[in-house]
């Protein structure tokens, strides 16, 4: 009778770690989904006074900010659209093997952790590239850029921001799952 | 599915107690404690070499301000917050590299081998640093790549074609720290594999 009590409660630990599990792939599916949209679609145009030539007055001109324009941010869109769609993905799978297959679930550890490679790496450019464009850099005569372009800017920092929380969701995955493992060992 | 779950789960739990006093059946990872030391000691080497190479990267060079008029401009990876970090991040793993290497060679002594929870514990921190070292790679890959190529939209111009140097030790100390993430996500599979095999075996 006491055995039998404590396999009911084992077995309600692990069904609540599936379904942390899954709720955190569902977390991490929105927060990248909606980093890669905000900074998708992230684009300003505004005037600027400019000095074409020195003698001339300032010509006011039509300049537009968009993400295509930096690299560093088209590798933020591209690695949060390949975590979006491989959460939708190991979410399709878990649902279908129900959890039980545990090869699946070994490939879908290794995988998150390359995730959070992938996704980390391109947050640390991103917000190299925007700390540059916030604060400019005087020693190579990079200027600021945030100051004309402020929601261009905002709309980046919010998508770092996403992509950073989905990023810790995707650690946080790991830490479940090997803990996991670590109680059945 | 309960079932299975009634099935296989008693035993273990009976034997938890036994097995602390008899461990000779365990498993102990047969090759990988090994490829562990060895992948740690590549670590270690790889990150001193990236945090040396990006230090001593500093450059000084004549820039002509006006006809005739030129002054020595230093080119430095204290600039650059990306590159600060990157050094900082490095020396992090160095010093934990160190910490982990010694820990896994005495584990590596011992007969009983590494215990699970010091496994674990080695997990959870590499899989951190595995973060760190990547956002610092992506960091400093991200700026040096607009030294490299400049960016016309926001007037960013290349500074590559002025400090050579400058920019081969910082690309090299870049690659460098990409092969020191892509060890540390080997040292993470590594554990997690051990760890699958030993509940495999139950």
């Amino acid at each position: 009778m006491e055995t039998e009590y404590k396999n009911v409660e084992v077995v309600n630990r692990k069904s609540s770690f599936k379904c942390k599990d899954l709720v955190l792939r569902f977390l991490a599916l929105a927060l990248t989904l909606v980093a890669a949209v905000v900074l998708g679609v992230d684009k300003q145009t505004k005037t600027v006074a400019l000095t074409l030539v020195p003698s001339l007055p300032p010509v006011d001109l039509p300049v537009t900010a968009k993400t295509a324009q930096m690299s560093a941010f088209v590798y933020l869109v591209i690695a949060n659209a390949i975590a979006c769609s491989y959460a939708a993905t190991s979410l399709v799978l878990i649902l279908a093997t129900r959890g039980a297959n545990k090869l699946v679930s070994l490939i879908l550890i290794i995988l998150d952790l390359v995730m959070v490679a992938l996704l980390f790496s391109a947050i640390g450019a991103t917000g190299a590239v925007g700390i540059i464009g916030y604060q400019g850099n005087s020693h190579v005569q990079w200027d600021k850029v945030c100051n004309v372009f402020d929601k261009f800017c905002h709309q980046v920092a919010i998508a770092t921001f996403m992509s950073f929380a989905g990023s810790i969701t995707y650690l946080l995955l790991i830490v479940l799952a090997v803990l996991t493992l670590h109680k059945k060992c | 599915m309960a079932s299975y779950d009634t099935t296989s789960s008693p035993p273990a739990a009976a034997e938890e107690p036994l097995k602390r006093s008899a461990p000779p059946p365990e498993y102990n990872g047969g090759f990988s404690p090994v490829v562990d030391v060895a992948l740690r000691v590549l670590l270690f080497a790889t990150t001193l070499v990236a945090i040396i190479v990006m230090v001593t990267s500093k450059q000084t060079k004549l820039i002509p301000l006006a006809p005739g008029l030129a002054i020595p401009l230093p080119a430095k990876f204290q600039h650059a917050p990306a590159f600060i970090y990157l050094v900082a991040a490095l020396s992090v793993t160095s010093l934990y590299t160190i910490v982990t290497c010694v820990l896994s060679a005495l584990a590596l002594m011992t007969p009983g081998g590494c215990s699970t929870k010091l496994q674990f514990h080695f997990l959870m921190f590499d899989a951190l640093l595995l973060g760190i070292v990547a956002a610092a790679t992506g960091a400093a890959g991200g700026v040096a790549y607009i030294g490299l190529k400049g960016n016309s939209h926001t007037g960013w111009n290349k500074i590559c074609n002025t400090y050579d140097s400058f920019c081969f030790h910082t690309a090299a100390s870049v690659l460098l720290s990409l092969i020191s993430s892509i060890t540390l996500l080997l040292l993470v599979w590594l554990s997690i594999s051990v760890l699958y095999k030993k509940t495999a075996r139950r």
